[in-house]
């Protein structure tokens, strides 16, 4: 490795990257800190925080977020290092398909799951353990935009091939060859689109309202609704409390102090 | 990573994903039907409901009928769950309303969406009208159109509220269907929201608004296009730009003074932007403004002004859904919503109850809840639109909303 | 395009001579299309189905018509417009950051702070994103008070202050705000989607190209941008998808004033006022329509460009 010198070039940009996010935060916890007239004070977070239901939604949300970033993996992992070494062609189709969670208004989605699956046949909206089922199936189609592409285009820099003859002649099967040998290499990309899909997940609103699970979401606009102050302080709470986990699975994506190796060797 | 750590994780996933591909390979096998259209009138079958008698509740339109109130609490409380949609909690004090009638009967509320509006509400029951979870509502509190809408009456189409007169029906006053299907719960006068630590000079009536000392500090509480409150704040101005209730043209030629001016800021003006400063003067019902001023407590400092001149009154509706998976719950909410408990909720929330003739002539609401409302000589004068004269101005503002307020793209 | 259509029946025809390899193919990818299948598009077009109903649940083709209302089109264009500028301002503000957390070596507590961050912020939106602007930028926003108070003295003993925004004719509740507002979102996005396709670049690729006399631009312009420019295209759709389907942040930082199809889609199915839904989802199957055109166009500019700059 070379000897490090400082790059003033992405300096700046690593600065700016920096302003542009924490600047308007600032405007937001400025304005959560002045629930006390005249003076700045930590009342809005002592009201937020005196609710044990907030941290209790903020748990499940974050279980959710874990559980749809697995199942996630799961699903896009396999299916983009098939289409990448078998089904090239296929491609465009899927990729219109992942878009599709962007387009299709949330509500429309929402309303389209209670329809096809609280009735007869599947009653999955009865009871607690099979309504969740059905939101975790929910989150996973929203991530899928980010989940997809983000392991598409980390897929893009490896050589699929190479990799998958190299681990086959040493006798490998499909799962080895998968998690072994595609994952490690892919390290990056997965880690990127399971920030996404964990964060997303805890801010999620709509499906965990209209199908009634204890989500963060629903419970930030069910006691922050009119409220001035709160809402802010909820914001910066649950900003920073997702924030730590996202930093968490970095570390544990990353592994300790190993550089990525992205490039299959 | 190493591989072992990666194979317990594993393992967990395989069985997750166990669970998820089940209730793929079960979907597959049967499409599901869509009875969009098929139960048109109240008697939606919810038979797997346990109910206490024989008494089939969701076809009961009078707490005689069933047989009585005890026998209403009891069947209730055996369903124990009630599902009531878009109440934010400070709206009209409905937060005290669930959790009084929580206590009072052991019955559990979900509150979905409570930040939705109307179409939400009636989207809800068309969505979940095969379910019995949580998410299908009970019972509605929907804008006066959303009344003959949902029942199917304007435009013509599947009715989806189930008829029902409270014990108090007699002393309901207002626009109510006469078959029960829907009825006045509340009613607000439109008012202005001042910010006074931002506004000195506090606008008294409507032309006010248009000086340029209110630049960029007037907002409404949405698009008018999507929202109810919003629309009606154009009616309202309208009546008092020389419109009348057949003819709203006025109020969107002032909305469209009021945007070229600059005075209109086109976000919408909520709690939080409100209390920042940054919609000083907005346009709210005056149970909305009533509230922020006592939620806000005087940081910042909030004066409701009623602008001089004609009044203008909404009005909203209680009704309870044909295919309400509690439809004992659902009764027993309603007749405490018209109790006189329930109707002095409404007024500590800011709301003018439905009943509000009949709590006032028995002294029934204290003095200083009453002090906290609009002056009922104000609202005696109050204009109230009919539903058609409703729908009409409803039909005004969508064909001339953009291009009154001009939605041109300026950068 | 042409791949796609002629492929089915391929395999239909590979089907008689020789069943397994071509079926097998397919099998790898039935969990994602049987998942997709039954999660997105079953509940979707379930409600979908009433773009072509009236009120009263019959076939119609009216719904479908507003598409050539010239407000609708219009919407569609603004949309359009506001997708594009954002998603390549964005982009090329995420590549350089994703380049200044990657190859660029920015300090290691940047890297680890702008990463980590990025998922959360590419999620940011709706009321909370849009109070962060306005108590930032509106008219009472802190940065607009400290902007306002930096004053110099002009000719005539008069005062100048140039960096009073809202003077100088900015207006967070325009086009021009709603782009800073959803850069906070698109930009991370680049980063995420583009930092490991940068990681990947090679060393050795680099000091090949030194050595044989190539400066900075001719690695980066015949070198490192051939490699990525699938990356940098496949992270563009998304960024652009990102923000052809927002609507919360629009509706609530511009109360439905910009016209962009997403909140008309909003009024049509969750409004009070416009309450068509059935139109909703007419318009909302219109932009599915324009999004699959989209992803098409980039298909075939991908296989050209990356022709092109790899010749």
């Amino acid at each position: 490795m070379k000897t490090r010198k400082l790059n003033l070039w992405a300096l700046f940009w690593a600065i700016v990257g920096l302003l542009y996010f924490f600047v308007p935060l600032y405007g937001t916890l400025d304005f959560s800190l002045r629930m006390e007239r005249g003076r700045l004070s930590l009342k809005a977070y002592q009201v937020v925080l005196s609710d044990p239901q907030f941290l209790a939604s903020f748990r499940y949300s974050a279980t959710m977020g874990l559980i749809t970033v697995a199942v996630s993996i799961l699903l896009f992992l396999p299916t983009v290092y098939w289409l990448h070494l078998k089904l090239p062609q296929a491609r465009p189709i899927v990729e219109i398909l992942t878009t599709l969670p962007f387009i299709i208004p949330v509500i429309v989605f929402v309303f389209g799951l209670i329809r096809t699956f609280s009735g007869p046949p599947f009653h999955l909206t009865e009871s607690a353990f099979t309504t969740d089922i059905l939101i975790t199936a929910g989150y996973v189609v929203l991530s899928m935009p980010y989940m997809y592409r983000s392991i598409d285009i980390g897929m893009r820099t490896i050589d699929v091939r190479g990799l998958t003859e190299a681990a086959q002649s040493l006798g490998s099967n499909w799962f080895q060859i998968l998690f072994n040998v595609i994952l490690p290499n892919l390290r990056g990309a997965v880690l990127g689109g399971a920030l996404i899909s964990f964060a997303l997940v805890i801010g999620e609103l709509i499906l965990g309202d209209f199908l009634v699970r204890p989500a963060l979401g629903p419970y930030m606009v069910q006691v922050g609704r009119d409220a001035a102050y709160e809402p802010a302080a909820m914001a910066m709470l649950s900003w920073g409390l997702t924030w730590i986990c996202l930093i968490l699975i970095q570390f544990a994506g990353r592994g300790r102090g190993s550089a990525p190796q992205l490039t299959g060797r | 990573m190493s591989s072992n750590q990666f194979s317990t994780k594993f393992v967990a996933i395989v069985l997750l994903a166990v669970l998820v591909l089940t209730a793929c390979g079960t979907a597959q096998t049967s499409a599901p039907s869509t009875p969009e259209s098929s139960l048109p009138t109240a008697t939606a079958g919810n038979q797997s409901i346990p109910n206490t008698g024989s008494v089939d509740w969701s076809t009961v339109s009078s707490v005689a009928a069933g047989g009585g109130m005890d026998a209403l609490v009891a069947a209730a409380q055996a369903e124990g769950n009630l599902t009531v949609i878009t109440l934010p909690r400070t709206w009209c004090d409905y937060g005290e309303m669930m959790d009084k009638f929580s206590a009072k009967y052991g019955i559990k509320i979900q509150d979905v969406n409570p930040d939705g509006g109307s179409a939400d509400e009636v989207q809800a029951i068309k969505d979940n009208m095969q379910n019995k979870g949580p998410q299908a509502p009970d019972v509605l509190d929907i804008g006066a159109a959303y009344g003959p809408l949902a029942s199917g009456q304007n435009p013509s189409g599947p009715n989806l509220l189930a008829p029902y007169k409270v014990a108090t029906w007699d002393t309901i006053k207002g626009n109510n269907d006469a078959s029960g299907l829907y009825y006045v719960d509340y009613y607000g006068v439109m008012s202005f929201e001042i910010n006074t630590d931002v506004v000195k000079n506090v606008p008294q009536t409507w032309s006010d608004l248009l000086k340029p000392e209110y630049k960029g500090q007037v907002g409404l509480p949405g698009d008018p296009r999507a929202s109810n409150e919003a629309a009606q704040s154009i009616y309202a101005a309208a009546i008092n730009n020389g419109g009348t209730l057949d003819n709203i043209q006025p109020g969107l030629d002032f909305m469209k003074q009021l945007a070229k001016s600059g005075n209109l800021l086109p976000l919408i003006a909520d709690s939080g932007v409100i209390a920042k400063g940054e919609t000083p003067v907005s346009i709210h019902w005056s149970f909305n403004a009533l509230a922020d001023k006592q939620t806000f407590n005087g940081n910042p400092n909030i004066q409701v002004v009623y602008p001089t001149g004609t009044p203008w009154g909404g009005y909203y509706y209680q009704a309870i859904s044909a295919y309400a998976p509690h439809p004992a719950a659902a009764r027993l909410w309603e007749e405490y919503v018209y109790s006189d408990e329930g109707q002095t909720l409404l007024a500590k929330g800011f709301c003018i109850p439905a009943r509000f003739g009949d709590l006032t002539s028995r002294n029934v609401i204290s003095a200083d809840i009453l002090n906290a409302l609009p002056s009922s000589d104000m609202f005696a004068k109050a204009v109230i639109p009919s539903i058609d004269q409703l729908s009409t101005a409803r039909a005004a503002i969508k064909d001339q909303w953009d291009s009154v307020v001009g939605l041109d793209i300026k950068n | 395009m042409a791949e796609i259509t002629a492929n089915p029946e391929s395999v239909k025809v590979v089907k008689k001579v020789r069943v397994a390899p071509a079926v097998q193919n397919w099998l790898g990818v039935l969990p994602f299309f049987l998942f997709v299948i039954v999660f997105l598009i079953l509940p979707s077009t379930n409600l979908f189905a009433g773009a072509f109903q009236d009120q009263q649940g019959h076939f119609t083709l009216n719904n479908v018509k507003v598409i050539l209302d010239p407000f609708v089109l219009k919407s569609y264009l603004v949309s359009l417009q506001v997708s594009v500028i954002t998603s390549l301002l964005g982009g090329v503000m995420g590549f350089f950051i994703a380049y200044a957390i990657t190859i660029g070596r920015a300090p290691r507590w940047m890297r680890a702070v702008l990463m980590s961050f990025s998922g959360l912020a590419a999620n940011f939106g709706g009321v909370p994103l849009a109070f962060a602007f306005i108590a930032t930028l509106g008219h009472t926003g802190f940065l607009t008070g400290i902007l306002k108070h930096i004053c110099f003295p002009a000719a005539g003993g008069a005062q100048t202050c140039p960096f009073d925004i809202y003077n100088a004719g900015f207006n967070l509740y325009s086009v021009t705000g709603l782009t800073l507002t959803y850069l906070y979102f698109q930009f991370p996005l680049m980063v995420l989607t583009i930092a490991p396709a940068l990681e990947g670049l090679k060393r050795e690729w680099r000091e090949a190209s030194q050595n044989l006399g190539g400066n900075t631009f001719h690695y980066w312009w015949h070198v490192a941008l051939p490699i990525l420019w699938p990356s940098i295209l496949g992270s563009s759709i998304l960024l652009f998808a990102s923000a052809f389907g927002a609507y919360a942040t629009a509706q609530a930082l511009t109360g439905g004033t910009i016209y962009l199809v997403t909140i008309m889609i909003g009024a049509q199915i969750r409004g009070d006022v416009l309450n068509n839904p059935n139109e909703g989802y007419a318009l909302a199957i219109g932009m599915v329509v324009v999004m699959a055109v989209c992803i098409v166009v980039y298909s075939l500019l991908q296989r050209r460009t990356t022709r092109w700059l790899k010749s």
